[in-house]
């Protein structure tokens, strides 16, 4: 499925650029006239202005000709990158590549380094990325950093954490253990889902709220201010239930689990179509009432990369 | 070759910079109107004096195409000459210029250079999250066919501050690097500011440590180190000797210019770090026929602190590579050694949209007319101007000289 990310739209002149790439090849255009090497394409030598121009492979090794780590996503759509690791890459053709690295911690990165290419898929329409990483370093040269494949990645990451856990079991009616598991800090993170057009459509029809900035693709282009369609709040909070969170911690020696509902409910950030988004959880408070124990978990569920919440759920557990 | 120095700056007006969010709403005609009306009473002259326009035209709200015209018609002006200027933040340099030029040529007597920039008021149909909508991409194209919306903005390259932090980045592997320079470039602006009750940041102090403890936004760029968007709009008249004579203020006359550009991404830059303002400066002080060491203050265009010391390096005004070095060593105040920004920079009198390098060309004429109040320079007759668009895509220089 799509993001709202922005994905080149190939011309007349740059398809045969991006079509290299999807068969993990770098074509460039080279003037026959002069020798000049030409980036970004176009149907003339930007030094000599001869038209006789060819496409020619390249093997893509170059050097970092500078690089920037942002703090503030350039678009809050860019929020899963953070830090953005922005990049201009020369090849040693001698063009520059506005580009990302891939695969490097903050340290390793210095100017005048050694780089090679690296293919991304970003999109499920197949679309792939010119991306760069250091020339020695042991990473893949494809990858898949579609919002699926990297949900699915997570997904087997946090079980293989669920599974190391060990479990410890708390009572429902032991008042002090139940009240030690309050909390101010927070769980790990959970897996990650991917909330697509798709999904958004299905709660579109099931909940009837089919309003247009969640299910009109084009309109929300033009006329959202996220710059596309956004998934409907209700639908976040109800994907909790497919986050799994890994707690240190179980309840058990109960007879019955009731969701009481929420003692608070906030949506306070969007969550743009093709957004992987992810959950995690803490106990907030625990009261003995004369029906058994209630417990409030705060759950919050961020897009990934967003420091802001999505969802704000103060979920109310009663054990009886 | 060039300009003679025969039209002056003689007349200024300039909103005091606001939040958006509190700032009157105003037709941007309107502003044109009352921009212009302000500048004329402060020159002293007539409507009917003014014969030329140029005006900005890219986000002009009321219309896309044929903005002197329409502008023209709600003024009530006659014109002999009128055009557009599409350069970011280097079009007020670029208009005093080409009106200047304009007046030489002898096609006009009185030019009204004006950038309307405080929001207009919404019309009862339109959506309030428009701005949020047209702000997605900043100063990014996103039409089918443009270069950077194929292979920029699908990277994340877009805004201008990872732009402006790369050219940082590659100086500081070139040159190395020095936080407490480019932060005393903010904090000599900001002792500027606090001289100008004009400025955003008047009555509000800065340290070079307030400044280092200010969030990284693009490795290596602080937040301090970028300007605020604030609402304004500017107008500035531009004379020829002899409507200068009648005018009310000593003019500051245009004694040399230049102007250069080839790049919007400075990854395509021959050399990133060898910025345009250097072949722009060049051209002014030859035109104007001075040496660097006559320039008695320096209004340099600041989005960022590192846009002030490339200016400064490639403008010739220090040696390439020890900016950085130069900057501890002088002191950059209305009252130090190196007057520069002496209102405060844009850093600290706010970023009006594309009026914000108006207040370095206003600036400098209300120096040069002994009008700058507490912050007034002893001696002041030569002053540079440079301005800066995009990504230190386009850039120009001024030299304004006393009448």
């Amino acid at each position: 499925m799509s993001t709202n990310k922005p994905m080149p739209m190939p011309t007349a002149i740059s398809a045969p650029f991006w079509d290299g790439l999807k068969e993990g090849r770098l074509t460039i255009p080279h003037c026959k006239s002069c020798g000049h090497w030409i980036f970004f394409p176009r149907r003339h030598c930007d030094k000599c202005w001869s038209q006789d121009l060819e496409w020619k492979e390249v093997k893509g090794a170059g050097t970092l000709y500078t690089y920037t780590l942002t703090r503030v996503p350039t678009l809050p759509d860019f929020a899963d990158e953070m830090p953005q690791k922005l990049a201009v890459v020369e090849l040693d053709e001698g063009v520059r590549i506005n580009t990302t690295l891939v695969g490097m911690d903050e340290s390793e990165i210095k100017v005048g380094m050694r780089v090679k290419p690296v293919f991304d898929t970003a999109h499920s329409d197949g679309t792939v990325l010119l991306r760069f990483t250091a020339a020695d370093n042991d990473f893949p040269a494809h990858i898949d950093s579609t919002p699926a494949a990297l949900a699915a990645a997570s997904a087997a990451q946090a079980d293989a954490a669920a599974a190391a856990v060990s479990k410890r079991q708390v009572r429902f009616d032991d008042e002090a253990a139940m009240k030690a598991l309050v909390s101010d800090t927070y769980s790990d993170w959970s897996n990650q889902i991917v909330v697509d057009q798709e999904l958004i459509n299905e709660f579109a029809q099931l909940s009837g709220d089919d309003y247009w900035i969640h299910t009109d693709p084009e309109r929300a282009r033009a006329q959202s201010p996220f710059g596309g369609t956004i998934a409907h709040g209700a639908l976040v909070q109800v994907l909790q239930s497919r986050l799994r969170v890994a707690l240190d911690f179980e309840v058990v020696g109960f007879n019955n689990m009731v969701n009481y509902g929420s003692d608070r409910l906030r949506f306070p950030a969007p969550v743009p179509a093709g957004s992987r988004i992810h959950a995690r959880t803490r106990v907030k408070a625990v009261e003995k009432l004369p029906k058994g124990m209630q417990m409030t978990l705060e759950i919050v569920t961020h897009v990934v990369g967003n420091e802001r919440p999505s969802v704000i759920n103060d979920l109310v557990i009663l054990y009886m | 070759m060039g300009l003679k120095g025969n039209a002056a700056i003689v007349g200024a007006a300039q909103y005091k910079p606001e939040k958006y969010s509190t700032a009157p709403q105003m037709f941007h005609l309107e502003q044109v109107a009352d921009l212009a009306g302000r500048a004329l009473a402060d020159a002293g002259l007539k409507a009917s004096d003014i014969d030329g326009m140029v005006i900005h035209g890219p986000q002009f709200h009321e219309a896309q195409v044929f903005v002197p015209a329409m502008a023209a018609e709600y003024l009530g002006l006659s014109l002999n000459f009128a055009e557009v200027v599409d350069l970011g933040g280097c079009s007020s340099v670029a208009m005093v210029w080409r009106a200047a030029a304009a007046i030489e040529l002898g096609l006009c007597q009185a030019v009204l250079c004006v950038i309307p920039s405080r929001m207009a008021p919404l019309a009862p149909n339109e959506d309030p999250s428009w701005m949020a909508r047209a702000m997605r991409f900043g100063g990014h194209s996103t039409a089918f066919g443009a270069p950077e919306a194929e292979f920029d903005l699908p990277y994340g390259h877009l805004g201008q501050n990872t732009g402006y932090a790369m050219i940082a980045q590659r100086y500081a592997a070139q040159y190395g690097y020095d936080p407490v320079a480019m932060a005393k470039i903010a904090v000599d602006q900001r002792t500027n500011a606090l001289a100008n009750p004009d400025a955003s940041f008047f009555g509000k102090p800065l340290t070079i440590e307030d400044v280092l403890n200010s969030k990284m936004v693009a490795d290596p760029l602080h937040v301090l180190e970028i300007v605020m968007p604030v609402a304004g709009g500017a107008a500035v008249i531009v004379a020829s000797k002899e409507v200068a004579a009648r005018a009310r203020n000593r003019g500051a006359c245009v004694t040399g210019f230049g102007e250069h550009l080839s790049f919007k991404s400075p990854t395509y830059a021959d050399d990133m770090v060898h910025t345009p303002i250097g072949p722009a400066a060049d051209r002014a002080f030859a035109m104007a026929g001075i040496k660097r060491s006559d320039v008695q203050a320096a209004q340099i265009y600041d989005c960022y602190t590192i846009t002030v010391l490339l200016t400064l390096e490639d403008a010739g005004f220090v040696p390439k590579g020890e900016g950085m070095r130069w900057v501890r060593e002088h002191d950059l105040t209305w009252r130090g050694d190196f007057p520069m920004n002496t209102h405060g920079g844009q850093l600290s009198f706010g970023q009006s949209g594309t009026s914000g390098g108006m207040s370095q060309v206003i600036e400098a004429f209300h120096q040069i007319a002994g009008r700058a109040g507490e912050r007034q320079l002893k001696d002041c007759d030569t002053v540079f101007v440079s301005g800066t668009g995009g990504v230190m895509s386009e850039q120009g220089a001024l030299i304004l000289q006393g009448a």
